[in-house]
């Protein structure tokens, strides 16, 4: 047996001479996954493998330690997927269409009415499930799409594109909603472009472009690989900079950002993230009388981690 | 009352109840379980159940049609219960109510494009393929369900005739062992109408996401074949018996009606089209199971890759 949740193989994928994917090897661990990758880097022809909803080229894909191959039903009894699309029918409502796919599941009736009910509670459509879908906004729609891919107690659920065509607090309550299914117990596999988002709410990243890998890893680690320390002391010191140079810290001015009350804060990045860097610009701060808004490390952002590993690859 | 209900005290009693998400670990079925889930959901829209008033209208009022000759045929035998037996007007038979009323193809262009053309046109198909089951399952779920809902249209106005020509007649007991036989020929001349009508309306519904142009398409189908065979054929309200042609067999739709002929008389009825015609008989059972390969042939073609 394998504690892997997923794993590729060589995963190719051509349509005619179109390259969808192209020779994906990863592994990911059960958890909350963001595949991430710009629009047509193979995000969702990588959903559809695993749901055995096409066959691959070449290679091999495994979910949960079952080849899609080999029992693609067996996989599908273990995985709910919600499109990136509308997906629902719009003269049914909440409660018949989600009950219905917990039917399809092998769900009893009775189960399936109980859990549609539970489920589209904790995705906040508790008082709406029994209005039609027609009438759903589309926040609204995201959530029943949410609501029928968990319904059937899955081991993993593939989101395609959750947070599309939401508004910043629809957003927000749907990433909220994601990370909780992780304490329920349920893998997350998220497609996304945004990287906020994954790394907000997940622990492991799969980047994708043009069909091949660029990276996978936990988040944490991704994030931490950088080396940079970010200093904000306000205004611009005309010494900071010469200052750390004479201590030997590699030391230039970075970005300009805006700061509270219309300021404009100058920033100034170090090379180097150890403790030893840090305690030399604390004392060349302290010594130049300087106040101390931030120091942090330098990459906040997945999108310096992607862009410089696309780079590298390239 | 003496007791009280400990979670209506307001102190240290309250009760909290967690309606969270909780794994399923309860029995699982597998493809047949959810076979039998999507034909209880196609037969379920299709009727208009948990739906809105307005899909309700059309199946329940053409299943009110389609009852309105057995109702009139048990009214007249009520009136004329006092009449001596050869003085008495059946209007129909039950071979003949086993029929191709207008009503039962406006409820199959009604029905069958609704089963299919919903689920492709809103993009339903990638979720229901998601769960467990093949392209081959879905075709033999809509096809179940859709079969099923058909019977039931050309079943139930037959048992309206039956309790009601019993009800009125005579000698109730008598009647039941005088017409044992219909007892078992009307469902199987209504099963072989229903599996056909399912699978040439679904084949149609089958080939467009539209179901307005699915429905035209099997009227339109209906109208061609049968004006052409009409032609061929000749006119038939003023021709003698055993008079027919095999251009009959042009009228697709009406193929079932030579099986019914087949199961309530044994042979083809000299009164219609295909009457006379040399091994009509085989003929029409030939092309009544050709048309249904092929139409179960185009569904399997358009499901064969599960998606789009």
């Amino acid at each position: 047996m394998t504690a892997d949740l997923l794993r590729m193989e060589g995963l190719t994928k051509r349509y005619g001479g179109t390259v969808a994917l192209d020779g994906l090897t990863a592994q990911v661990r059960p958890g909350l996954i963001g595949l991430v990758g710009a629009n047509g880097a193979g995000k969702t022809t990588l959903f559809r493998l695993v749901l055995g909803l096409t066959q691959p080229t070449s290679g091999r894909v495994e979910v949960d330690g079952i080849d899609v191959a080999d029992d693609p039903i067996g996989v599908r009894r273990r995985v709910g997927y919600m499109p990136e699309h509308d997906c629902l029918p719009l003269d049914q409502t909440a409660a018949d269409v989600v009950s219905t796919f917990a039917e399809m599941g092998g769900l009893p009736v009775r189960d399936a009415r109980q859990r549609a009910s539970d489920v589209l509670d904790l995705v906040g459509l508790d008082e709406a499930r029994f209005r039609s879908i027609g009438t759903f906004s589309t926040g609204m729609r995201q959530r029943a799409k949410l609501a029928q891919a968990i319904v059937g107690g899955p081991v993993v659920v593939l989101l395609d594109e959750p947070t599309a065509g939401l508004d910043p607090v629809g957003r927000d309550e749907m990433l909220d909603l994601i990370s909780r299914l992780g304490t329920f117990g349920i893998s997350v596999i998220m497609s996304t472009h945004l990287l906020d988002d994954v790394a907000r709410v997940c622990d492991q990243v799969v980047m994708i472009s043009a069909g091949s890998l660029v990276v996978a890893g936990s988040t944490e680690a991704l994030l931490a690989r950088t080396g940079r320390l970010l200093v904000d002391v306000g205004r611009r010191h005309p010494d900071l900079v010469g200052a750390l140079q004479a201590r030997g810290v590699r030391a230039r001015s970075g970005d300009d950002v805006a700061g509270d009350h219309g300021l404009t804060h100058d920033l100034v990045e170090v090379d180097g993230d150890g403790d030893a860097t840090v305690d030399e610009v604390l004392a060349v701060i302290a010594d130049l009388g300087l106040p101390l808004y931030r120091l942090s490390s330098g990459s906040t952002s997945l999108d310096d981690v992607f862009l410089s590993h696309a780079e590298r690859a390239r | 009352m003496s007791t009280v209900n400990p979670a209506s005290v307001g102190t240290a009693d309250g009760a909290v109840y967690d309606r969270s998400y909780r794994p399923y670990d309860g029995p699982r079925g597998g493809r047949a379980a959810c076979t039998m889930a999507l034909a209880r959901t196609t037969a379920r829209r299709a009727l208009g159940l948990r739906r809105s008033w307005r899909q309700k209208v059309a199946p329940f009022v053409l299943l009110g049609i389609a009852t309105i000759p057995a109702i009139v045929n048990v009214g007249i035998g009520y009136v004329t219960r006092n009449l001596a037996v050869a003085q008495r007007i059946e209007l129909i038979d039950y071979r003949d109510y086993v029929g191709v009323s207008s009503a039962l193809l406006v409820f199959v262009a009604v029905t069958a494009p609704d089963a299919l053309c919903p689920d492709r046109r809103q993009r339903v198909l990638p979720l229901i393929f998601a769960r467990p089951l093949t392209g081959l399952d879905y075709v033999l779920a809509k096809v179940g369900a859709l079969t099923a809902i058909l019977f039931a249209f050309s079943f139930l106005p037959q048992v309206v005739l039956y309790v009601g020509n019993l009800l009125v007649s005579d000698d109730a007991l008598g009647y039941l062992s005088g017409h044992l036989d219909v007892l078992w020929k009307v469902p199987v001349a209504v099963f072989f109408l229903a599996v056909f009508y399912a699978v040439v309306g679904l084949a149609i519904a089958s080939l467009s996401s539209r179901r307005i142009v699915a429905g035209a398409s099997l009227i339109g189908l209906v109208l061609v074949t049968s004006a052409v065979s009409g032609v061929l054929v000749g006119d038939r309200a003023e021709a003698a018996a055993n008079t027919g042609s095999a251009a009959a067999l042009i009228n697709v739709l009406a193929l079932p009606l030579a099986l019914r002929d087949l199961v309530f008389l044994g042979h083809i009825d000299a009164e219609s089209a295909l009457g006379g015609v040399a091994g009509g008989g085989a003929m029409a059972v030939a092309a009544y199971l050709s048309v249904l390969a092929f139409g179960a042939g185009v569904l399997v073609y358009r499901y064969r890759w599960v998606e789009r």
